[in-house]
């Protein structure tokens, strides 16, 4: 089986990670094109501003008589233009923002079925805290390349143009001079650009080791308590938080040093222009207004070329998160679905596995040459060592993996060629750790599907015995679960994921080790309702509790992956072998006068 | 000092009252004490004043420097408008250009180095505090008690760590840089145009700007609340995944992935629809801002022009003029920015406090006894026990007491409320006051230190971290030998297992222990236990998941090492608890029988009745 951990390295490709997203933006072309065009609007009018002062000065300031009109008029149209560009700039705002949101959107969702639809191995290998920042941060930090950069790029780069134009406009010359500015900017960028990601890179990497520590922790604070190794996680994760905290400083010293050197070159430029005007002046090249819109140009030229090189941060750090997103989203699940599924029709419950061998990891075989078939209907017993494979055997019938060798068939025909959500509906599962979610019991016990009503819902429970249970809750089926339902007893979360599987009334039923935290009292209602609701049901039971499968029609014992004994318990007692030894260990009434007991108290106990 | 006005519209950090000083733990305070001098408050804008005033000096230094980049930046107009005024004159000579354009070089690079130095030194400072804030949440979360954590997810918590945190970090960095330059920008600027240029411009064209504070007052809170809301919608999502990914195995066992994908989109929905509610504020004030500052541009310029036609001001003044107005729409549009970011900071300052001011409920005693060793007597006498958020009682009536050394079992039906007296002995929730004695003290005085080295615990639901399983067993001590570890694994019947894998000792587990078996898990997290060896071990149904030869094992092995030293059984499986000195049987939280396995037996009582059902397995086919 491939490992499949995700390893974040600084992103080479760069710009290549953002184009795997830009599908997400496709839709909203028609959006963007407005944007543009409210951007023309808003940058026009500031353009406008310095070309109005220098009609001003040129046309009714500095000749003699006072042109009020004018005045008047130029100022008029100045605030028209503001009021133009103060609402362009309001939608323009609104529209980008609602894209960027909707984008977010878009590629959250995807992730998260993305990651839901992945095989349990890349759940062995990944960590829940790097998951979700993926899907709560690094999104939220993509997302401004599609707002953010994306508006810089036609704001600042459209002014870049408009003054350039403009520039060469009012004196080819000078403007020809300030161009050799460009390649200059341009080395600048150059020079950053690894510098910057590698540092974007290792600190998003050491914020998602701080996440993953600290998700792992709270949910672990119980035990950190109990052994009272408080100060030594706090020191672990000070030394992790310690580590975010220097590169978080570098990344930021590095663009600060960055955007300050472009500050410097404008500054430059600006001194520049004044020495290459001001003797233009005085050689009576160019008016004295020409001289002051091209002043005050050369700093808005500087504008844009820094705020661009501000949002060249905002570039780099979408990159890095892209690429984590990327990573994720170019997982392959190891399980896939068929090409041509087949869809099961009526189902009988047969399984067989024929030579199945498995290992998690290469060359570390679990089970190895696992052959037994299962009849429609029958109540198979699986018993052995703990870590002898028997969960490992059901997490291949629910193709949560795939066989090494050999093949699992469930009615003739291999779990590979079935659509998994057919084979998951075919096969209900039962597991020792329950999960349940913050909501309601009524939700928890139907897995928020509309499909049930609350009558389905009771009815279920009440089958295996909970529903007893659930009403002494506070607010009976309505009562709010906390996570991972805290407030119930260990056996009342188990009985829920009974009533679970009892109304997706499954064809086969698995149940692993699922009555381990039951008395036994309970255990023996549960049972008796799982099997009045559905009969001829294929039923296979993973115990420890030999009394749990004490009645199975077959009794399939294992060790260390192999299987060593199959029987009835009868054939199995009288055999021998480890199940007989198995046996006589589970006897509470192993010691002699425990047996007396019995023999004299049993037959007045069953009266 | 620049820091007051992070709060911005909230309360200001410094009309807060002082709370008196610590009457928390005193790790705590250690723990702040290190880092920022006196520190014992729960208010994380206390929190903020304490990093401040430890960084006074550097905050001064930054932002001076700051203050004269900006003094210097001003000069830029003043020049140009010299350089305006020499030429009106006639008196230009490529001389003259020549120095003024060496001026106007000095003024831009003194500014950048000037203007870098502080805004290095402020977003170091703001990513020292984000630092500080997540060590401190840390810090705190550990003084949380079991039920804290029951009813918060992690998902939640997470994301108050991480965006929360990171809102007020960018208000405290790039927030304080920009508003230290806007304003001194402004006011330089202000100062300049008023001195140098004409009063009556400067003050005609200030008109406009003048209503900037009213909108800041009107949108401020408004804005703040949307960015609360968009916060809450964000943990909720993060909540969702959390959730969903971590009972992933249950999802795709009811093909319900489609389903898990729709609570999601719901989620998704909100936080678009509160993140757009919110740009809709915001965007509305930071456009209102940039209007005021055109309509003063406007102003200038007619009555500039006005007075320069008037010959009242100079052309180079009324040049100069209208560079100073260019000079801070910027920085007027910078401060509707931050003072966005101000809102959303202060929204998220007001999350954090929130959850800072939670006090640890479960704590040591101001009159805890110290230096002791315990022994292991027990002793119970517990009328009743009542959830922190339940109504009815869960556990009522029990009493009883264990010698040292003793073992005991105890039983009862799902629900009869075995973990919740188990929970009580190490204080995972505390006991009502006298109910529950340790070697004849109240466990309530006894320091939360000696009474839980002296648990060994191991909880129905073990935890384990993604480190290796050596490292699992470890966990109790930072100095454990690899033989001490090696000796656990083999008391808790794993060490055979553990060899099976190719890295031993040193195999990753995966998170809370994915790549172990079921039996594999309990039997590390009893060697965890075990390794502790503490005068107390209670095992909370820790033996469910390993078949009847290991259970066996483990229990002879347990009766070898724990000689001497109470044992508490919990268990389902009464071949478990059948050599146990004492057996309690609960049943719907009291304790209806106890005694030894035969006393037991002969009552014909609940526990009889179980030990029929599992010794000849009645029950199970019905
Ligand atoms: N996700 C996994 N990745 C790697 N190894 C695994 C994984 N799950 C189980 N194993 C290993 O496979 C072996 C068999 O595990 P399995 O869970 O099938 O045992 P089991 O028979 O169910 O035991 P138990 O009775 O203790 O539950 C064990 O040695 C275990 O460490
Ligand atoms: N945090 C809580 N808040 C409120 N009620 C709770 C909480 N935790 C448990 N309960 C309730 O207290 C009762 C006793 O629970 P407890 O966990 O002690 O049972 P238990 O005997 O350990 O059962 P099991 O054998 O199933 O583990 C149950 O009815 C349960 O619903
Ligand atoms: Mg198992
Ligand atoms: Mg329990």
């Amino acid at each position: 089986m491939r490992q499949k951990t995700l390893r974040d390295a600084t992103p080479t490709s760069g710009l290549a990670s953002l184009a795997h997203l830009l599908p997400f933006a496709r839709p909203y072309i028609g959006y963007f094109a407005v944007v543009f065009v409210l951007v023309v609007i808003y940058n026009a009018a500031s353009v406008l501003q310095p070309y109005l002062v220098k009609i001003a000065i040129d046309r009714d300031i500095s000749v003699a008589h006072l042109d009020l009109h004018g005045l008047i008029a130029v100022s008029l149209v100045y605030i028209g233009a503001v009021i133009a560009s103060v609402a362009a700039n309001y939608f323009q705002i609104l529209l980008l923002q609602y894209v960027g949101q909707s984008i977010v959107r878009k590629i959250r969702i995807r992730l998260f079925s993305h990651i839901e639809s992945q095989s349990m191995s890349f759940f062995d290998n990944n960590s829940l805290g790097r998951l979700v920042t993926n899907v709560s941060s690094d999104t939220e930090t993509v997302s401004q390349f599609f707002t953010q950069f994306f508006l810089s790029m036609v704001r600042d780069g459209l002014s870049l143009v408009m003054i350039i134009a403009v520039m060469f406009e009012l004196s080819p010359r000078i403007a020809a001079y300030c161009m050799v500015l460009l390649p200059i900017i341009f080395a600048i960028s150059l020079l950053f650009r690894k510098r910057l990601r590698t540092a974007y890179q290792t600190t998003r990497t050491r914020l998602s080791n701080v996440v993953s520590f600290l998700a792992e922790n709270l949910a672990g604070m119980r035990i950190t308590q109990i052994f009272h190794q408080e100060d030594r996680q706090a020191e672990r994760f000070r030394s992790l938080n310690e580590a975010h905290r220097s590169a978080n400083v570098h990344e930021y010293q590095v663009s600060v040093q960055f955007n300050r050197a472009l500050d410097l070159l404008g500054n430059v430029a600006v001194a520049g222009v004044v020495w290459v005007g001001g003797n233009a002046v005085i050689g009576h090249m160019i008016l004295f207004g020409t001289l002051y819109a091209f002043i005050t140009y050369i700093r808005q030229f500087f504008q844009p070329i820094n705020s661009i090189t501000q949002q060249w941060n905002t570039l780099q750090s979408s990159i890095v998160a892209a690429d984590r997103i990327g990573r994720v989203l170019a997982v392959q699940p190891d399980v896939a679905d068929p090409v041509q599924p087949l869809t099961p029709r009526e189902v009988t419950g047969k399984i067989e596995f024929d030579q199945v061998s498995f290992a998690y990891k290469p060359g570390e075989n679990v089970l190895n040459d696992i052959s037994f078939a299962v009849a429609p209907g029958a109540f198979v017993g699986f018993v052995g060592a703990t870590g002898a494979g028997k969960s490992s055997i059901m997490s291949l019938l629910t193709r949560f993996y795939d066989v090494s060798q050999g093949r699992v068939t469930v009615d003739d025909v291999d779990v590979r060629e079935y659509r998994q959500e057919d084979l998951h509906r075919m096969i209900g599962l039962v597991q020792q750790d329950v999960h349940l979610f913050s909501g309601t019991v009524t939700d928890n016990i139907r897995m928020f599907r509309g499909e049930f009503s609350e009558q389905d819902v009771i009815r279920a429970a009440e089958a295996v015995g909970a529903d007893e249970i659930i009403r002494r809750l506070p607010q009976g089926y309505e009562t709010k679960l906390f996570a991972k339902g805290a407030n119930l007893s260990m056996g009342e979360r188990q009985l829920v994921s009974f009533a679970r599987v009892v109304l997706l009334n499954p064809r086969v039923l698995i149940l692993d080790e699922a009555t381990a935290s039951l008395d036994s009292q309970t255990e023996a209602w549960v049972q008796r309702g799982l099997q009045a609701v559905a009969k001829n049901r294929t039923t296979l039971v993973i115990a420890h509790r030999l009394s749990t499968i004490r009645h199975a029609d077959q009794i399939i014992v294992l060790d260390r992956g192999r299987i060593i004994e199959q029987g009835d318990h009868e054939t199995l007692v009288a055999k021998g072998g480890m199940y007989a030894r198995l046996y006589e260990k589970s006897g509470i009434e192993a010691p002699a006068t425990a047996a007396v007991d019995i023999l004299t108290l049993s037959p007045v106990a069953r009266g | 000092m620049p820091g007051e006005h992070l709060p911005n519209a909230d309360a200001p950090c410094f009309s807060c009252r002082l709370v008196a000083p610590s009457t928390r733990q005193a790790r705590r305070t250690r723990l702040c004490a290190a880092e920022v001098g006196e520190c014992a408050i729960e208010d994380p804008r206390h929190l903020l004043r304490q990093f401040l005033m430890a960084k006074k000096w550097s905050y001064a230094v930054a932002n001076v420097s700051i203050i004269l980049s900006e003094i210097v930046m001003v000069q830029f107009p003043r020049i140009l408008g010299e350089f305006t005024n020499t030429l009106s004159r006639r008196q230009l000579t490529p001389g003259r250009v020549m120095d003024y354009a060496l001026e106007l070089l000095l003024v831009g690079v003194v500014y950048v180095l000037l203007f870098g130095v502080g805004q290095m030194r402020n977003g170091r400072h703001g990513r020292e505090f984000e630092y500080l804030l997540r060590k401190r949440l840390f810090d705190h979360w550990e003084t949380l008690s079991a039920g804290y954590f029951r009813k918060r997810s992690v998902g939640d918590l997470l994301n108050h760590a991480l965006n929360d945190v990171r809102a007020v970090r960018e208000a405290l960095s790039g927030g304080m840089n920009i508003l230290t330059n806007s304003i001194f920008l402004l006011a330089a600027t202000l100062f300049m145009t008023l001195t140098t240029i004409n009063v009556k411009l400067t003050l005609m064209s200030l008109i406009p700007i003048l209503f900037v504070p009213l909108l800041v007052i009107w949108w401020g809170p408004r804005i703040r609340d949307a960015s609360r809301k968009v916060q809450e919608s964000l943990s909720d999502m993060a909540d969702l995944t959390e959730e969903s990914l971590s009972a992933i195995s249950l999802v795709k066992a009811t093909a319900n992935e489609r389903v898990e994908t729709d609570r999601f989109t719901k989620r998704v929905d909100q936080i678009v629809r509160r993140q757009l509610g919110m740009i809709q504020r915001s965007a509305m004030f930071q456009s209102f801002i940039p209007l005021l500052g055109s309509l003063s541009f406007a102003i200038a310029l007619l009555y500039g022009g006005y007075l320069t036609v008037e010959r009242q001001i100079s052309l180079g003044a009324f040049v100069a003029f209208t560079l100073y107005l260019a000079m801070i729409i910027t920085p007027l549009q910078q401060i509707g920015f931050v003072i966005n970011n101000f809102q959303r900071a202060s929204a998220s300052m007001a999350r954090l406090r929130i959850l800072l001011s939670v006090a640890p409920d479960i704590k040591d005693s101001d009159h805890a006894v110290q230096h002791i060793e315990i022994a292991g007597d027990i002793d119970v006498r517990l009328t009743s026990f009542t959830y922190p958020d339940g109504d009815a009682p869960v556990l009522r009536n029990i009493a009883f007491s264990v010698a040292r050394g003793q073992t005991v079992g105890i039983v009862g039906r799902t629900g009869s409320g075995k973990t919740t007296l188990a929970n009580l002995l190490p204080r995972i929730f505390d006991p009502p006051d006298s109910s529950v004695f340790v070697d004849g003290y109240d466990i309530r005085e006894l320091p939360l230190s000696v009474l839980r080295a002296a648990i060994a615990y191991v909880p129905q639901d073990g935890f384990l971290f993604s480190t290796s399983i050596g490292e699992n067993i470890g966990f109790s001590s930072v100095d454990a030998t690899p033989e001490a570890i090696e000796q656990a694994a083999r008391n808790a019947a794993i060490y055979e297992d553990i060899m099976r894998f190719r890295d031993g000792m040193a195999t990753q587990i995966g998170e809370r222990g994915v790549t172990l078996s079921g039996g594999q898990k309990q039997r590390t997290a009893i060697a965890r236990a075990l390794l502790k060896n503490a005068p107390i071990l209670l095992l909370d149904d820790s033996l469910s998941a390993v078949d009847m030869n290991t259970e066996k094992r483990l229990i002879t092995r347990l009766q070898q090492i724990r000689h001497g030293k109470t044992t508490l059984i919990v268990a389902h499986r009464l071949s478990a608890v059948r050599h146990a000195d004492l057996i309690l049987v609960l049943d719907g939280g009291e304790l209806v029988e106890s005694g030894t396995h035969t006393d037991l037996i002969r009552r014909k009582g609940v526990y009889s009745a179980l030990y029929r059902l599992q010794h000849d397995g009645e029950g199970v086919t019905g």
